[in-house]
């Protein structure tokens, strides 16, 4: 036998215990309340590992450095969050933004647009035909995925704008509608800028709106040529 | 063959086997505790991704904590029965632990099926690009432990090598402390 030998503690009822954590750690949850989720969730989480750590890996029998040797590599972990969190948790600054970050969040909705998992859902189930959709439904569509960068006004001052180069387009301008009609709009929404040679910033929006909220989006952004400019029949996009 | 001196000195208290795991798990602390702590403060940057794991499966996730936790169980069983010079015994357990690790994945890739079936892949947003990310990688070293446990089955069962039973077994309960870990971040934290 070498050196390292130990002696072996019951581990069928380390086990028990384990699997005890464990149900609490799922009903904990159910309980709906915050505190008693993060408690019964990571609190237990730490003190399952504790234990595997303990009494299945023996580190309390090795060398004092090995655990040693393992907190230093958790510790690196703490400073590798203090470090970049801040960062990465807020989403913008004095003189930056995180555009995809936001624009994440706006795609997620918080509650003001349909999320991710209505999308899928919405892919598995046949999609309805001529489904009836609200004159604001285009405004509310505008401002999930439009207002992040071309402003809740379409005035180009979302608050992604400034991170961007090239600048959104601001609807507001009537050098803006010189040169674009519904058609040109509807494409750009549908197929993205570089379909019309523009910035590929202007994401493709066509995998994510029926016929019927497009048409109500391209509503939305043509209410904000006020004057009622037209395009010249030869005028091209700036 | 003859052995290298390195595999029977253990000129630093411990065999230089075990030595060698435990710099490999330190190794696994920063590759899993990386992906765990970026995922962490982007979750707490996004709170729209509550949303997200809230179609996570919560109970195939808690089946497979307590498949783990068992196998944990069984692998430590397999180093007692290693240390009591029992190879037959100590293989018999490790094979077990190995099937632990298919159900594991088994169950994992229903998950998943399902999962990708309904929409949720790696590329429908940072989420669901961590989920799959982090339990992929975790899968990978369940998968990488199992066939490496059978491997030393093999020799355990002819008495040869128990050393590596204890060996493996440290690997392996790390992979379920892994687990434990991302239980909660992934399917419980909604």
């Amino acid at each position: 036998m070498s050196a390292d030998t130990h002696s072996h503690p019951s581990y069928v009822k380390i086990w028990g215990i384990l699997v005890a954590l464990l149900v609490v750690s799922v009903c904990g949850p159910m309980l709906g309340i915050k505190v008693v989720t993060l408690i019964t969730a990571f609190g237990i989480a730490v003190v399952k590992a504790y234990l595997v750590t303990k009494h299945f890996m023996h580190i309390d029998v090795q060398p004092r450095y090995v655990a040693y040797l393992l907190l230093s590599m958790v510790a690196f972990m703490v400073v590798l969050f203090a470090g970049v969190a801040p960062d990465v948790m807020r989403h913008d600054g004095l003189r930056w933004t995180n555009v995809a970050a936001k624009a994440e969040v706006a795609r997620g909705g918080h509650g003001e647009a349909p999320p991710a998992h209505a999308a899928a859902a919405k892919a598995e189930a046949p999609k309805p035909q001529a489904q009836p959709v609200s004159p604001s439904e285009g405004a509310a569509t505008f401002q999930t995925l439009c207002s992040p960068c071309h402003g809740p006004n379409g005035d180009a001052q979302g608050p992604v704008a400034a991170a961007l180069n090239p600048k959104p387009a601001n609807f507001t301008a009537p050098e803006f509608w010189a040169t674009r009609d519904r058609a040109h709009i509807e494409k750009v929404i549908r197929d993205g800028g570089p379909s019309v040679g523009k910035s590929p910033l202007m994401a493709a929006f066509g995998g994510q709106l029926d016929p019927a909220a497009l048409t109500k989006l391209v509503d939305h952004v043509m209410h904000f040529n006020k004057a009622g400019v037209a395009p010249a029949p030869s005028a091209q996009p700036r | 063959m003859q052995k290298p001196i390195a595999t029977t000195r253990s000129a630093t208290g411990i065999p230089t086997g075990k030595l060698a795991i435990w710099w490999v798990l330190a190794s696994e602390i920063v590759i899993f505790g990386g992906l765990l702590v970026s995922y962490i403060m982007n979750r707490l940057g996004h709170g729209e991704w509550g949303d997200y794991a809230a179609h996570t499966n919560t109970m195939a996730g808690a089946v497979n904590t307590f498949v783990l936790l068992t196998s944990s169980l069984s692998a430590v069983l397999a180093h007692k029965a290693a240390d009591q010079k029992d190879g037959v015994k100590a293989a018999r357990l490790l094979r077990l632990t190995a099937l632990g690790a298919a159900v594991f994945l088994v169950i994992k890739s229903f998950e998943w099926t399902h999962e990708i079936r309904a929409g949720y892949t790696i590329t429908k947003n940072g989420f669901w690009a961590f989920y799959y990310t982090a339990a992929g990688l975790h899968g990978l070293h369940v998968l990488a432990g199992a066939v490496i446990m059978l491997i030393i089955a093999a020799d355990a069962a002819k008495n040869r090598e128990l050393q590596r039973v204890e060996l493996i077994g440290l690997y392996w309960h790390f992979v379920d402390v892994v687990w434990i870990f991302l239980f909660p971040l992934l399917y419980i934290a909604k």
